[in-house]
């Protein structure tokens, strides 16, 4: 392996192990995975898991039960260690393919490569990754579908990569919706020249898209505009209510606002959640460090997208644009960071070939002196970004060791504790070994970090 | 040379990012607390005080009694020693007097008048009526004679 790879997978290993360590310094979280867990206790086997929710909600993510179930019955009663390490492989396994994605050879491959890793990591949607599991992070899990579905279109073709690409797509669209991201990157890959996924196979995957398009969107649930998601809207937060009343049901100027404002997301870190948090805080004459770092880094980055694009027609950016688009449309009906997630990836890959595209051309020494002022204010605003991963994680954990102080009594009010007594004993087991990981309170860290670092903008 | 100077620009920032990872993961690997989660014990008042939910189940779950004094470090609020119950009171953090009150803490008529007038006097009308929901019989409301602990 050349030097220049072996350095930069050595510190994209390093990058990733402190991501882990924060993951495993929080607890199991409760809102949306505690009431996983207890219903894969119940449940008599993963099939049984994977059957029960068809139908039942709105949803369609049948495969995140099971999973979760699985993991629950071969973990043998070490429920934390079971969840968090099936977080962390994920968590290696897009690290792993991301790093895939970028031709590393020369040293100025991996000066590239070492600032991509930082858009990676340090954009907002890789948040969705990290700061919460349901108890298995199913935005990951699509993440490293997709990511694998665009390697395998770059593999050599056979009939093992045609039936591959295509059990990546029925995973990903049976763990979560944005698994149909699978078929957007096999399709613009094939468009951007790869090769390795056949057209049979592409035909094969669409016929399944079209399958599941119905099952979910005319079977299980017809009216999706009727999701009581609350959302952003330029300066304010709405809730489901308010914005049916505001809006109405059908296609409105905010199906169209939520798209729009989810590309400018990824392209420029705002709006955040629909909300325009930036300006919102220019208007209240305070605005945080970190605004400014997430939106100069953000618009600085997508100059040189914009650049390279113009001047390379490079195909590579291709399946960014395709991901982009997709993931924008499939949030039509609300605005989520979460959503754009996988975008975000595609987002750092681009990156890569943009910057290198710029180190590789010859400038004179004026240009080279401005460019390279540029760079280091970029490369440093992505690397506080990423560095700030861990201070989210940090306070995450301690909003989760809160949230568990009040079980079993919020269950109790919600009506959802259970009559079982082994289930009861397990929720207090679950609690007891969450509330005893030592947690440190934000009073100890110091107030600066809160204005450098991301934080919670709702 | 000018590649290198651009090179560079790219790559040192990013390289001080996974120097300061290496940091978190070699401390961590060594069993001491890296950067980001260093911290210290709280006593069950600061926890109170600090709105530190977890912390405060952690203790009493464990034994610690919610109705004794506990001291507080400097800066966390303006006294030395004080209640569980008068810390949240002070930090006017309703939801932390109701699972103090949860969690085994107790208050008799004259205990309960005097976190009362704590409470109207932080001006936190939500304190103030989260403590009223655990009026004991024969408490009274005047605030004649009370002074505030912090």
């Amino acid at each position: 392996m050349p030097a220049p790879r072996l350095i930069v997978y050595a510190c994209a290993a390093l990058l990733a192990a402190s991501i882990s360590y924060g993951l495993l310094r929080m607890p199991l979280q409760v809102h949306d995975a505690l009431d996983e867990i207890v219903a894969a206790e119940r449940s008599p086997g993963v099939w049984a898991s994977f059957t029960s929710t068809i139908g039942e909600t709105t949803y369609f993510r049948p495969l995140r039960i099971a999973e979760t179930k699985l993991l629950f019955d071969v973990s043998g009663g070490h429920y934390f260690a079971a969840y968090k390490l099936f977080h962390i492989a994920l968590l290696a396994a897009v690290f792993a393919l991301f790093l895939g994605e970028l031709r590393i050879e020369t040293w100025t491959d991996a000066a590239a490569a070492l600032f991509a890793l930082t858009v990676f990591i340090g954009l907002h949607t890789f948040l969705g990754f990290v700061r919460e599991a349901f108890p298995i992070n199913h935005f990951l899990q699509v993440a490293v579908l997709v990511l694998a579905t665009v390697r395998l279109a770059r593999a050599r073709p056979g009939l093992l990569v045609d039936v591959a690409a295509n059990a990546a797509l029925v995973a990903a669209c049976l763990t979560l919706e944005s698994g149909v991201l699978v078929w957007v990157a096999a399709a613009a890959s094939r468009l951007a020249g790869r090769r390795g996924i056949s057209d049979r196979a592409l035909v094969v995957m669409t016929v399944l898209l079209a399958v599941y398009g119905a099952v979910r969107f005319v079977w299980l649930a017809p009216n999706v505009q009727a999701m009581t998601n609350a959302s952003g809207y330029f300066f304010e937060r709405l809730e489901g209510p308010q914005i049916r009343e505001r809006f109405g049901a059908g296609l409105s100027r905010f199906t169209v606002y939520n798209v729009l404002a989810s590309i400018a997301s990824v392209l420029f870190s705002e709006p955040r959640g629909g909300v325009f948090v930036f300006f919102r805080a220019w208007s209240m004459d305070d605005i945080p460090p970190r605004m400014w770092i997430n939106v100069v880094t953000s618009t600085l980055t997508t100059s040189f997208i914009l650049v390279a694009l113009i001047r390379t027609r490079n195909r590579e950016l291709l399946v960014f644009l395709a991901v982009l688009l997709a993931s924008a449309a499939a949030s039509f009906a609300y605005a989520k960071d979460e959503i754009m997630s996988v975008a975000g990836v595609f987002y750092a890959i681009a990156a890569f070939w943009a910057v290198r595209s710029v180190l590789m051309r010859a400038y004179r020494p004026p240009a080279a002196v401005m460019f390279a002022l540029v760079l280091i204010v970029a490369a440093t605003g992505w690397s506080v970004r990423t560095i700030g991963v861990n201070h989210v994680l940090r306070a995450q954990a301690f909003a989760v060791h809160n949230d568990w102080a009040v079980i079993p009594e919020t269950m109790e009010q919600r009506g959802t504790w259970p009559a079982d007594p082994a289930t009861r004993s397990l929720v207090i087991d679950l609690r007891d070994q969450s509330l005893a990981k030592p947690i440190v309170n934000p009073w100890f860290m110091a107030r600066w970090a809160d204005r450098v670092f991301e934080g919670d903008y709702f | 040379m000018t590649r290198s100077l651009l090179v560079i620009a790219c790559a040192i920032p990013p390289l001080i990012a996974v120097g300061i990872s290496a940091v978190i993961v070699v401390t961590a690997a060594a069993g001491g607390s890296p950067p980001f989660w260093r911290g210290g014990t709280l006593t069950l008042s600061e926890a109170a005080a600090l709105r530190d939910q977890g912390e405060v189940t952690r203790l009493t779950v464990s034994g610690t009694d919610p109705n004794a004094v506990y001291p507080l470090r400097p800066g966390v609020i303006a006294a030395g020693a004080l209640t569980p119950l008068e810390a949240a009171v002070g930090a006017r953090r309703a939801e932390m007097v109701e699972l103090l009150m949860l969690r085994g803490a107790r208050v008799d008529p004259s205990g309960w008048r005097r976190l009362h007038c704590f409470a109207l006097g932080t001006g936190a009308a939500d304190v103030v009526q989260m403590l009223e929901r655990y009026t004991p019989a024969n408490a009274t409301a005047s605030c004649e004679g009370i002074t505030t602990p912090f």
